[in-house]
């Protein structure tokens, strides 16, 4: 079956995208071009398989990760998501900071961001090794128009995870505030647990918006803020539910 | 004794790769003599978090002390992590400011 090419003008107008944007995206390879006698062809293919992950990206991405971890039934998020361990998502952070760094407004500030994004993922993949509670691994999903994130797995959730340190701990709530707020010093029986501190500062100095549930906590944090909003909520996240906007 | 983190990398944000950077490079510190002065050289990182920092950076600073300089410091995420890891050990860093020919 041959391969059906089009031109940089047919993809362009396919995608609703400038030419100039697509060749900035080949010199970058985050949408490669095929060369033919030194001009920039796309492969059809390629760019209805592009349609298809953008309808997913930008419908409501939040959702399609709280329907992921509230799943009675849970299967593997779909691939563009789904960080199966830890070494797939270092890659995937790798190509989201270069997209960000490419983005002018953020060209001091986009470090701060890929370094949250970090935490909150490895974060994750550090309290629910050998612990997950059914999918291994967590969602980690971009929208660069929309400047959001999300990220979420369907491990232990922050309070079964703090109390191997904290034993006093009995809410969903109280946990969450202790994650963002205390210093767990002296390192044992762990050397984890200060990553979520890191992104509150991160955020309350910066235009980031963060919203964070676990269990029945939900907590919304963004610049300026001093005290932490954190909410009981209805429905019950298993393990964590994240959403960063930038 | 000189260690440019970016052979580690530039994105450097996970425990385990902070925990296997030092692990891997522990016989190249025993080389180092008694009372040397052991750099951290930042530039060309891109990311860095606690984390990682804290696997690689915590256990030196405890090592060497005041022999542990920081360069080329000025990513935002350095700074940020750096200024938390301080925070966290309740020790400062001693950040070495360059000369033009440095």
């Amino acid at each position: 079956m041959s391969i059906k090419l089009i031109s940089i003008g047919e993809a362009a107008k396919k995608m609703n995208i400038s030419i100039d944007t697509l060749r900035r995206w080949d010199k970058s390879e985050r949408f490669v071009a095929v060369r033919k006698s030194g001009k920039r062809f796309y492969r059809e293919s390629d760019v209805d398989d592009f349609l298809k992950k953008a309808d997913i990206s930008t419908s409501d991405l939040f959702k399609i990760a709280e329907d992921w971890v509230s799943s009675k039934n849970p299967i593997e998020p779909e691939d563009i998501f789904y960080c199966q361990n830890s070494l797939i998502f270092q890659s995937r952070v790798i190509k989201f900071e270069k997209n960000l760094s490419e983005i002018p407004e953020l060209k001091n500030t986009f470090p701060l961001i890929s370094a949250i994004i970090g935490e909150v993922g490895n974060n994750s993949f550090d309290h629910n090794l050998g612990n997950w509670t059914d999918i291994s691994g967590i969602f980690f999903g971009y929208d660069l128009e929309k400047k959001e994130v999300a990220l979420a797995d369907r491990g232990q959730g922050i309070l079964k995870t703090l109390k191997r340190v904290k034993p006093e701990l009995v809410s969903d709530e109280q946990a969450l505030k202790v994650a963002f707020t205390e210093i767990i010093s002296g390192r044992a029986p762990e050397a984890r647990g200060n990553g979520l501190k890191f992104v509150k500062k991160i955020v309350i100095e910066n235009d980031i918006k963060l919203l964070f549930k676990t269990g029945s906590a939900r907590l919304d944090l963004k610049k300026g803020d001093i005290g932490l909003d954190i909410q009981k909520e209805n429905n019950y996240t298993q393990g964590c539910l994240v959403l960063i906007n930038f | 004794m000189l260690i440019q983190l970016k052979k580690f990398g530039t994105t450097l944000i996970s425990r385990q790769a902070g925990k296997e950077a030092l692990a891997a490079f522990e016989p190249v510190l025993r080389e180092a003599t008694k009372n040397e002065k052991i750099e951290i050289d930042f530039a060309g990182v891109v990311t860095f978090t606690p984390s990682w920092g804290d696997e690689f950076l915590t256990p030196l600073q405890k090592r060497y002390g005041k022999s542990l300089l920081f360069r080329n410091t000025e990513n935002l995420s350095v700074q940020a992590t750096l200024q938390m890891l301080e925070e966290i050990n309740k020790d400062k860093f001693v950040i070495k400011k360059l000369k033009n020919n440095e």
